[in-house]
């Protein structure tokens, strides 16, 4: 499977990470594949965020190599992996207050933006055609998660559940290759985590990676094709979730006594 | 709350906030009209104060937007504003030409010293970049007394070509400023809407997830700094044009202190009646209060500590015992 897949996905091999005596992350694998949903679970410190953080450059593992797309990521910051296409939403909601909505995800836009210094300070007729095709950019990503109308409002007068979509929104604005989600359903509520599931279904192309990190066992059970569970930063199992399921490690270390209903 | 009433709660929002926009807009429209036709009706010094007021506002809006767009304090933006008041002054010497030449001249001598600062500080931030800064300020003196030949030393240099021959002083002092401040302010505000003022507003906000979409922190770093930089040294050859000499004691270590005095009183603001008042502060409250004499600075200080306690009543608001000023 790994390696009919590492032409196209996004592909980490043995991926260790340690912080002074801590090891975090030890031989991780996993290959994620374009046009499936795939997910990531584990318990609390089970090293999902530093795996997270290492696909998006914020770390990088002492020891493994990863790979998007046949190119080599290893030693790229997050700007570097941007620019190649691959796209995060942050556990903390990541929005800046002074933007509105729509601003907000036209900065998603900011690497396909090609006016100089000058078109920013003085008006020109490019500059405002490039202005008016971001924003009709920004405008679609907002309707197709189904939040346009709240385009002109500020990040301080919404719920969670729409800056959450908003995020998502800012991701897939520039038409990236990945898109890495970490605990999207953190702090929704039940209907907006069902708003979160239908538009991430809704976005899903052959030519995307998609990655949710989450807690809610539920939402990944439910939307993902493929799952890694990771534990005391060693990755236990993967699969499809009936093949998850039915794994007595998984039962034993994540599902605990809940497993059996 | 359905979807639906957020919707309409939204839509009812954005046309009260229409209404706030439109009555802006017309204070500053306003505020140009009276500005551009008082010279019928004064003159002499009050035009003479207003053309330095313009040229501060200006300078206040270069440290204000240093605030805004990187979160970051200069102590020593008075560096950049003497570099563009003596560029004008010297190309003025050297070379004869009028500012139609030296304020292009400024800006860019502006953006590149700010550049040439900002690279190796890219690292740095808060209390550590005020410092490097404030190291600028302190120098600036000893420089332009170091190097006589070209600054004139102790007694500076007079700036006295007219931009168009033949119209009074006064006038081409008094609406040069105030032009090129109106055009800054415009500019200013068709920034805050380009990808390059958003990028740099995210990077403020939320550095990380700003990488996360291809921002770099020492890119908003260096671009933001560039930028003031350059506004701040225009600001100068305009203060140069309009009081018609520059010399050393206009650019002690304390300008850059007012400088940053003037952007707190404007809240930081960017736009036209915020610079306005905080370059009125630092222009026309010593001038005016002249005859207090030591009192000025206690004045200054009062002023100062009544608006950052008054701007931020909000945030203070907490401190008070509960129940009470809710």
């Amino acid at each position: 499977m790994m390696e009919a897949s590492a032409g196209n996905g996004l592909v980490v091999e043995g991926i260790s990470l340690g912080f002074g005596g801590l090891q975090v992350l030890s031989d991780v694998s996993m290959s994620l594949r374009p046009g499936v949903i795939t997910g990531l679970i584990g318990p609390n410190g089970a090293g999902k965020t530093s795996l997270f953080n290492c696909l998006t450059g914020l770390y990088h593992g002492q020891r493994g190599r990863s790979s998007f797309a046949g190119t080599a990521l290893n030693g790229l910051g997050p700007a570097q992996r941007a620019a190649c296409g691959i796209t995060r939403s942050f556990q903390n909601l990541a929005m800046c207050p002074d933007l509105s909505l729509l601003e907000n995800v036209l900065v998603g836009l900011t690497l396909k933006r090609r006016s100089g210094w000058f078109s920013a300070f003085v008006p020109t007729p490019a500059q405002r055609v490039e202005q008016q095709e971001a924003e009709r950019r920004a405008i679609a990503a907002l309707n197709e998660l189904g939040i346009g109308a709240f385009a002109h409002d500020k990040p301080s007068d919404l719920p969670p559940g729409t800056l959450r979509l908003a995020e998502i929104a800012r991701a897939i604005a520039c038409d990236p290759r990945a898109i890495l989600l970490d605990e999207p359903a953190a702090g929704l509520n039940a209907v907006e985590t069902r708003d979160l599931m239908r538009a991430l279904r809704r976005l899903m192309r052959p030519d995307l990676v998609l990655l949710v990190v989450e807690h809610d066992m539920d939402l990944i059970m439910e939307l993902c094709e493929q799952i890694y569970v990771l534990n005391f930063g060693k990755m236990i199992a993967s699969g499809t979730p009936a093949e998850i399921r039915a794994q007595p490690d998984v039962i034993r270390v994540y599902l605990g006594d809940d497993a059996d209903d | 709350m359905a979807v639906s009433d957020l919707a309409q709660a939204s839509t009812a929002r954005s046309s009260a906030g229409g209404g706030r926009v439109e009555i802006a807009r017309f204070t500053v429209l306003a505020l140009v009209a009276v500005l551009s036709l008082l010279p019928l009706l004064a003159g002499g010094f009050l035009l003479y104060s207003l053309s330095l007021c313009f040229a501060n506002a200006l300078a206040v809006l270069s440290v204000s937007m240093l605030v805004r767009y990187g979160g970051e304090v200069s102590i020593g933006h008075s560096f950049f504003v003497a570099l563009g008041a003596y560029a004008v002054a010297i190309v003025e010497h050297r070379l004869g030409l009028s500012i139609v030449v030296s304020l292009p001249l400024a800006v860019l001598l502006g953006a590149g010293a700010g550049f040439v600062f900002a690279f190796p500080s890219r690292r740095l931030s808060g209390i550590y970049l005020a410092v490097a800064t404030m190291a600028l300020a302190l120098a600036l003196p000893e420089i332009l007394i170091g190097f006589e030949k070209l600054t004139g030393g102790f007694e500076g240099l007079y700036i006295a070509q007219d931009l168009i021959p033949g119209v009074a002083k006064s006038l081409q002092h008094y609406y040069v400023a105030l032009l090129v401040l109106v055009l800054v302010c415009l500019a200013l505000a068709h920034f805050r809407k380009s990808a390059q003022g958003l990028a740099l507003l995210m990077a403020q906000a939320q550095p990380r997830a700003a990488e996360a979409m291809g921002i770099t922190r020492s890119w908003a770093r260096i671009s933001i700094f560039t930028l003031s930089a350059a506004l701040a040294s225009l600001a100068g050859a305009l203060t140069g044009f309009a009081s018609s000499t520059v010399s050393p004691n206009s650019f002690t270590f304390f300008s850059g202190v007012f400088l940053l005095v003037g952007s707190v009183v404007s809240l930081n603001r960017l736009s036209l009646p915020a610079a306005l008042v905080g370059g009125a502060f630092i222009t026309l409250v010593p001038t005016y209060l002249a005859q207090a004499g030591d009192w000025v600075p206690i004045l200054y200080g009062v002023a100062l500590v009544v608006v950052t306690l008054g701007a931020n009543a909000g945030d203070l608001r907490r401190f008070l015992p509960r129940g009470s000023g809710r």
